[in-house]
């Protein structure tokens, strides 16, 4: 009796506990019900920035609060793009988001997919707090054009905030030690100048991060495409010459890799064990102040093309997308986007963080022209920007991220030949956007 | 002002409490006045006992259950469906499991690692409690000089290691150098560590990766700390009479260890043995810290495979289905060991 009592009562903890009322976790959504506000007082933005830009934009946060009635805009770090895209898909399950998060393009598909991001375009359109044609057409095209999701009604369901392009840094002491005048401007002088380095100063010339954005840019550089509607081209021949010239660069140790997650190239560019390394635009404080008076012995340049005709580079950099929580939290967002992106906050973010001025018109700002006139190098990623190109918005994308870094990884290792590893690489791929689909 | 309100509820209910103390007691003491009662009228005094038994046990499986057995039904009920396109999927998840390749390749790495782990971290424990046993002196000192590794964060610990392992300009590749020794990519090295011994002879994808040996080794350092501990409690335990019984008997050293020692000390390794080996399956910190989360799937256990399915690719049906396929592995495993090694542990 006693035993079928225990029993019976085990049964009905385990039962009441397990959640079945829940039913299993909606990754698809439910149109038209919000997501609970995590701060129901505050507009709560998770964000990725660090020490003096983190500054930077707590105080951009305030005087934005200060200058207005209504909920405040708290800004909380989270950590990198992943961490954060990490927290919003548990978020997304708990069903309590913050008003916005930054994050990539292929994030903000997978969060519009679970319908837990609001189309920004009623936002933009009213009258009252929304964008005249002329604000607009400030933007650069490209900037607006990735944050339009084909995929998902077309909507623009993420704005441009932390904008920025891949480029290659080069250091000079290196180079001159080797005897090299300039950096190099095709992929070929890339690989030659990377044998004269080894050969005239034993450094191994190139400090790898295997990052997908990286690894895109140079794709595009290659001349090649990433997709085709929503078919990957990895197997053709740019991505096959990328990996043959990762093949070749390990093979012959004119190359290293660093270990994932942390700066280690930057650090040893700066100490003469690097002669390049491939990064974002707003590396370029954080390389400075490694320098510190010594300008002259580092610059920054477009990264080499196989046509330095046509140059292509990666436009990434984080976008802002607004969370379906309270139409108050919603609009505050909003709002706090509008004043972000505005000219002079633009400007001013530009110039106290590295990354680029999301607009055409900073160009001409007399804050931006003194800056371009303070090194011959501050104007070049500027220089980059009308010929970036962004990365793909498709839904899936964030985990063909993942095969991308790992194919160029196995490459690398010695583990798969070029051919192999991009043919395999398309194929994951492919799979992986169907089964997103 | 909500904390002013918090407040004045914690005071209400602190001097509920207070004034409902006495009859609550008195409450209390008829339930287990009448309970007692009940028990004494069993005919079978073992049925009175099981009962005693299920109601002490009762609050810890109420815990249990909901922390423990209810995420595990609903990760089962959440594995028969495709959370991706919201639609019941059967058996579709533990299909799909069977013929990826990722999942097998996770639990090729689980199987080195718990391979590569357990008798490592059983011998260095046994090894170095056997040493502070015998010492004697300064062996509290000892203790915990070797327990520290375990009480320290792993990831705090990996971290550590991940700048002396670093594959450009780490301090343990500044020392191999100094050496003569070729440098190595250590924690971002994918090919096997018996391609790199043979010098290329056996293929790069065979046995281990030289970045998953790390892993290995970092885990064995930060866990026989705790084996050791368990092993000094089980040295200690064991009656001197009859080492020395067996010495005056004539007994050499190694057969006192391996016909006394060794037989009293079984169920500390039994106990050892079975906790490592579920903690091998369930290994994430390490993996997590020093890999900086799996980008290559030579480091990918199944836990970092459940963990970048859940919170990587949001693909929550099929990482339940491969957490399931874990909980049945571990159960089985522990069964296996238990008949296995329950038959050769001797408790006396």
């Amino acid at each position: 009796m006693y035993r079928k009592l225990a029993g019976f009562t085990l049964l009905a903890v385990v039962i009441t506990g397990c959640g079945v009322p829940g039913g299993p976790p909606d990754t698809q959504g439910t149109e038209g019900t919000g997501f609970r506000p995590v701060d129901a007082n505050a507009a709560l933005l998770w964000d990725r920035q660090t020490l003096e830009t983190a500054e930077l934009i707590g105080q951009i946060a305030d005087e934005f609060n200060s200058s207005r009635n209504g909920m405040p805009v708290k800004v909380e770090h989270l950590g990198g793009y992943t961490d954060i895209n990490r927290k919003v898909s548990v978020s997304i399950q708990a069903r309590t988001l913050p008003a916005m998060a930054v994050g990539y393009e292929s994030m903000t598909s997978e969060y519009a997919r679970a319908r837990a991001v609001v189309p920004l375009d009623p936002y933009i359109e009213d009258p009252e707090i929304g964008m005249s044609e002329e604000d607009l057409a400030d933007f650069f095209p490209g900037m607006l054009q990735s944050n339009i999701y084909p995929q998902l009604d077309g909507g623009m369901y993420s704005f441009p905030f932390t904008k920025s392009v891949l480029m290659m840094y080069f250091n000079k002491r290196v180079l001159r030690a080797a005897g090299i005048e300039s950096p190099p401007k095709t992929w070929d002088e890339f690989l030659a100048q990377c044998r004269q380095i080894k050969e005239r100063t034993g450094v191994s010339a190139y400090a790898v991060d295997i990052d997908c954005s990286t690894l895109d840019g140079m794709i595009y550089s290659m001349g090649g495409e990433l997709v085709r509607d929503t078919e990957s081209l990895f197997d053709q021949p740019p991505t096959i010459r990328l990996f043959e010239l990762l093949a070749t660069l390990a093979k012959e140790d004119l190359a290293y890799r660093i270990q994932p997650g942390t700066y280690d190239d930057r650090e040893e560019f700066a100490r003469d064990r690097a002669a390049f390394f491939f990064r974002s635009s707003s590396h370029r404080p954080y390389t400075a102040a490694l320098f510190g008076a010594n300008t002259d012995d580092w610059g920054m340049a477009m990264i080499p093309q196989a046509n330095p005709e046509a140059p292509v580079t990666v436009l990434y950099g984080g976008n802002i997308c607004v969370f379906r929580t309270t139409q108050e939290h919603e609009r505050t967002a909003w709002e706090f986007i509008k004043h972000f992106t505005s000219p002079e906050i633009s400007v001013r973010w530009a110039l106290g963080s590295g990354y680029l001025p999301i607009r055409k018109s900073a160009a001409s700002h007399p804050d931006m022209q003194a800056f371009f006139e303070q090194w011959e190098f501050n104007r070049a990623a500027f220089d980059c920007l009308p010929y970036a190109r962004p990365e793909p918005n498709l839904v899936g994308w964030q985990e063909v991220r993942t095969l991308v870094e790992r194919a160029a990884a196995e490459v690398m290792n010695g583990l798969k030949e070029p051919a192999q590893a991009a043919e395999a690489l398309k194929r994951q791929a492919d799979a992986a956007i169907a089964a997103a689909r | 002002m909500n904390e002013w309100f918090g407040l004045l509820g914690i005071v209400i209910a602190s001097a509920s409490i207070l004034a409902l103390r006495q009859p609550l007691v008195a409450i209390l003491d008829s339930v287990l006045e009448r309970l007692d009662s009940r028990f004494e009228r069993q005919v079978w005094c073992r049925q009175s006992d099981t009962a005693m038994a299920v109601t002490l046990l009762f609050p810890g499986l109420g815990i249990l259950a909901v922390f423990g057995f209810a995420p595990l039904i609903y990760a089962l009920y959440i594995s028969l469906f495709d959370t991706r396109a919201g639609a019941f999927a059967g058996p579709g998840n533990y299909v799909r499991a069977w013929h990826d390749p990722e999942f097998w390749g996770g639990i090729r790495v689980t199987i080195y690692y718990a391979i590569g782990t357990i008798p490592a971290t059983l011998l260095l424990s046994f090894g170095v409690a056997w040493l502070l046993f015998r010492i004697g002196r300064g062996r509290g000192f000892f203790r915990t000089v070797y327990f520290l590794p375990y009480v320290t964060s792993a990831v705090a610990a990996a971290t550590v290691w991940r700048v002396l392992l670093r594959p450009h300009s780490g301090y343990v590749n500044a020392l191999m150098e100094a050496l003569g020794l070729p440098t190595q990519l250590w924690l971002i090295e994918q090919r096997g560590v018996l391609h790199l011994l043979t010098n290329g002879w056996i293929g790069p994808e065979v046995g281990p990766s030289l970045a998953l040996c790390c892993i290995i080794a970092f885990d064995i350092w930060h866990a026989s700390g705790f084996g050791v501990v368990i092993f000094l409690a089980g040295l200690t335990a064991i009656p001197r009479e009859l080492e020395e019984a067996a010495i005056v008997d004539g007994a050499r050293p190694w057969q006192v260890m391996t016909r006394v020692v060794l037989p009293l000390l079984s169920p500390t390794v039994f106990f050892l043995a079975i906790v490592s080996a579920i903690k091998a399956f369930q290994a994430f910190n390490s993996f997590y810290a020093l890999t900086n989360t799996a980008r290559s799937t030579d480091t990918q256990n199944l836990v970092i495979y459940i963990y970048s399915q859940l919170y990587e690719s949001q693909n929550y049906g099929y990482g339940a289905t491969v957490a399931v396929c874990l909980c049945v592995a571990i159960v089985g495993l522990t069964l296996v060991q238990w008949r296995v090694l329950g038959r050769w542990v001797h408790y006396e």
